[in-house]
């Protein structure tokens, strides 16, 4: 998978590398932002349910 | 990540080479699946440990902004520039004080204190225990009584992510103060002696230990700490334990702090009871002297 996305990344591989970064970095952010906050209800860990 | 670089021609590939590279691919991709979860499931607990904290103090801090300038809004315009130095002058008598503040879910309405966390310890109450109220502070369990009402002022908090208000409340010690006040009010309850403080409690041990005792009566059995199930809503009814809403003629002036226990779970529930033991009109320049007790 990730081989897969590295070979498709265009430039040199210090470019490559900034690609990288900038991908993780969107995913991090989109798990920060959007999933997390979805899934947070879901899970028991602070879920202050009070009836 | 890129493939070893062999200066001479590939050989010819063996029988049954095919079938490897395949085997080898797929081995490779479940591989990366697995650590790409494993990241996942870490950056999730950065998010729950840290970044929920970020935005609820966020929340809180926008919270805080709005309480103060409904405050200052309403103070009364007397001429009283007077600074009170002596806090008895304002000490005043719970059952003569009535809100004159509505409450609006979601919204501050009051700020709690609790020195014995530290001077800075502040958070400001909104109305509301749903988890959109609790991103942004402790939260009024709405059916509950006022701060300084006779009955139960009971309050729920966060243990671990957005903003963590109530991480600590395992380290209270009976007597410490819990500080609520309001648009006109500063109400002073203390913890309640613990269970196993019970048996040999003595009143007079401490100066801040005045007027907080073990319970007995209707009250029997409500202590300083407990720790119960996540059902067990009798605690912030009016008479802890006792399950009716109405509000008993001879009922005391209870606080109820609720937050989940053990911590990073909610599988239970630990409550901290007090009791309110003085309380001060506010006036400008004035801070009751337990908020430092520290």
């Amino acid at each position: 998978m990730y081989v897969w996305i590295w070979r498709r990344l265009p430039g040199p591989t210090a470019v490559k590398w900034l690609q990288a970064l900038g991908l993780f970095l969107a995913v991090v952010a989109l798990l920060f932002f959007v999933v997390f906050p979805w899934l947070e209800p879901y899970l028991p860990f602070d879920r202050m349910s009070t009836d | 990540m890129s493939g070893a670089q062999t200066p001479v021609a590939p050989p010819p590939p063996a029988p049954g080479r095919r079938g490897r590279d395949e085997v080898r691919t797929v081995v490779r991709g479940v591989g990366q699946l697995l650590i790409t979860l494993g990241v996942v499931v870490l950056l999730f607990v950065v998010y729950e440990v840290y970044v929920t904290d970020l935005f609820g103090s966020q929340k809180q801090a926008a919270a805080t902004e709005a309480i103060n300038q409904v405050w200052a809004s309403a103070e009364t315009t007397t001429t009283d520039t007077v600074a009170v130095t002596d806090p008895n002058q304002l000490v005043t008598d719970p059952r003569q004080r009535t809100p004159r503040y509505e409450t609006l879910s979601g919204e501050g309405f009051a700020k709690l204190y609790i020195p014995a966390f530290g001077a800075d310890y502040r958070f400001t109450v909104v109305e509301g225990t749903n988890s959109d109220d609790l991103y942004i502070g402790p939260g009024h369990y709405a059916e509950t009584q006022m701060p300084g009402q006779q009955g139960n002022f009971a309050v729920a908090g966060h243990r671990v992510s957005k903003g963590s208000p109530f991480n600590d409340l395992g380290l209270l010690a009976s007597c410490d103060a819990v500080v609520a006040e309001t648009q006109d009010d500063w109400f002073v309850y203390r913890v309640l002696p613990m269970q196993e403080e019970g048996a040999g409690w003595d009143g007079t041990q401490h100066a801040h230990c005045a007027g907080v005792g073990v319970q007995t009566g209707q009250y029997a059995g409500v202590y300083g700490r407990e720790i119960t199930v996540p059902t067990d809503y009798a605690q912030v009814l009016p008479v802890p334990h006792v399950d009716s809403t109405a509000v008993p003629p001879d009922a005391q002036r209870v606080i109820t702090l609720t937050t989940c226990h053990p911590q990073f779970s909610d599988r239970e529930r630990m409550i901290i009871h007090g009791v309110l033991t003085q309380s001060y009109a506010k006036a400008p320049g004035f801070l009751p002297p337990e908020l430092g007790e520290g």
